[in-house]
């Protein structure tokens, strides 16, 4: 599946209903495999007040369908833009049929001079984190073909919630996050290898996307 | 959660382990108790031991330090990430003690008896 995720902060908030069904139309105009365009929830942390995603079941109509949203997103109305275009990398689904739960999408971006080994560790372990953590009930990571916004996102890291307490409190809380995995982020930790600036964005969704 | 809620969360702990060059350690373990505690004890952060191998300062090969530090709880554990993390004078020490050191790990880690609630989120 060929993805593309837009996280939108806009200059006025009014606009938001009228982008998302040009945005909707468009999906549907484009053949979007699955789409989901949303408010972003309170707590989200540079991760825009619009969260658009869409898959593709090919890199053609997911690039023909990125050439028609940009000027979508180029008007006043949209401060600034961060998103990925991406490939699904591995995954996996605990509910694959939960229904209204909360989506979440993590970019990040690598350093660029991390060794190969180094990130395939960071990503195996990122990996494991619905293993420990139940909560999270469906998964995907995935590395970025092409990045637009405040940093070059190397990864996507996606998950799905049965609700926002489910990514509030087991995901952020168990110690599988805090004491083993946050190291890859933690300024004061000598193995970290993300940037600290991170687009954490979570909405509502009727229905998984991944 | 299963626990009783009304106890107090489980003591968590940050432990720094810093191989320091030749000749430096006892002058990197000054540094880091002049530079680095006060601000991690402004962040909750409460130094409970140091130990430093061997027990004699060396002039020709690294001595190790460790640091045990305790946070009440995971809450409080992201209280001093969030604040730490997005601190330049923070970041600017870790940089300067890197150059100093062979290496350096900093791990976190919990009483046996506490992994059961930890876990229980």
């Amino acid at each position: 599946m060929y993805k593309l995720t837009r996280l939108v902060t806009l200059a006025d908030p009014g606009c938001l209903s009228t982008l998302a069904d040009e945005a909707r139309a468009l999906a549907v105009a484009h053949a979007a495999y699955r789409t989901l365009i949303a408010p972003t929830l309170p707590g989200s942390h540079f991760g825009g007040d619009l969260l658009a995603h869409f898959a593709f079941n090919d890199a053609v109509q997911r690039a023909d369908f990125d050439a028609a949203l940009a000027p979508l997103l180029a008007t006043p109305a949209v401060a600034s833009v961060d998103g990925v275009a991406y490939r699904s990398g591995a995954g996996g689904k605990s509910d694959p049929g939960l229904a209204d739960g909360v989506y979440r999408v993590l970019l990040l971006s690598v350093d660029e001079d991390t060794v190969p080994a180094t990130t395939q560790r960071f990503e195996a372990e990122t990996r494991m984190m619905p293993h420990y953590i139940p909560a999270i009930r469906n998964w995907q990571l995935s590395r970025a073909d092409e990045a637009v916004g405040a940093r070059r996102w190397t990864h996507v890291w996606e998950q799905e919630y049965a609700d926002a307490d489910g990514l509030m409190g087991p995901y952020m809380m168990h110690p599988y996050h805090w004491a083993r995995i946050d190291r890859w982020f933690d300024p004061e930790c000598p193995d970290r290898i993300v940037d600290a600036r991170l687009c954490h964005s979570f909405c509502a969704m009727e229905a998984s996307v991944l | 959660m299963t626990t009783d809620d009304t106890a107090a969360a489980p003591m968590v702990h940050a432990i720094d382990e810093i191989v320091a060059k030749p000749g430096d350690g006892k002058a990197l373990l000054e540094d880091y108790l002049a530079r680095y505690a006060p601000g991690a004890r402004a962040r909750g952060m409460v130094l409970e031991q140091i130990l430093v191998s061997p027990p004699m300062w060396l002039d020709d090969q690294p001595n190790t330090l460790v640091f045990r530090w305790s946070l009440a709880g995971a809450g409080a554990w992201w209280q001093m990430r969030f604040v730490g993390g997005n601190d330049p004078d923070v970041a600017i020490w870790w940089a300067d003690a890197d150059a100093r050191a062979v290496s350096r790990r900093r791990f976190f880690a919990s009483d046996p008896a506490d992994m059961e609630r930890l876990c229980d989120v």
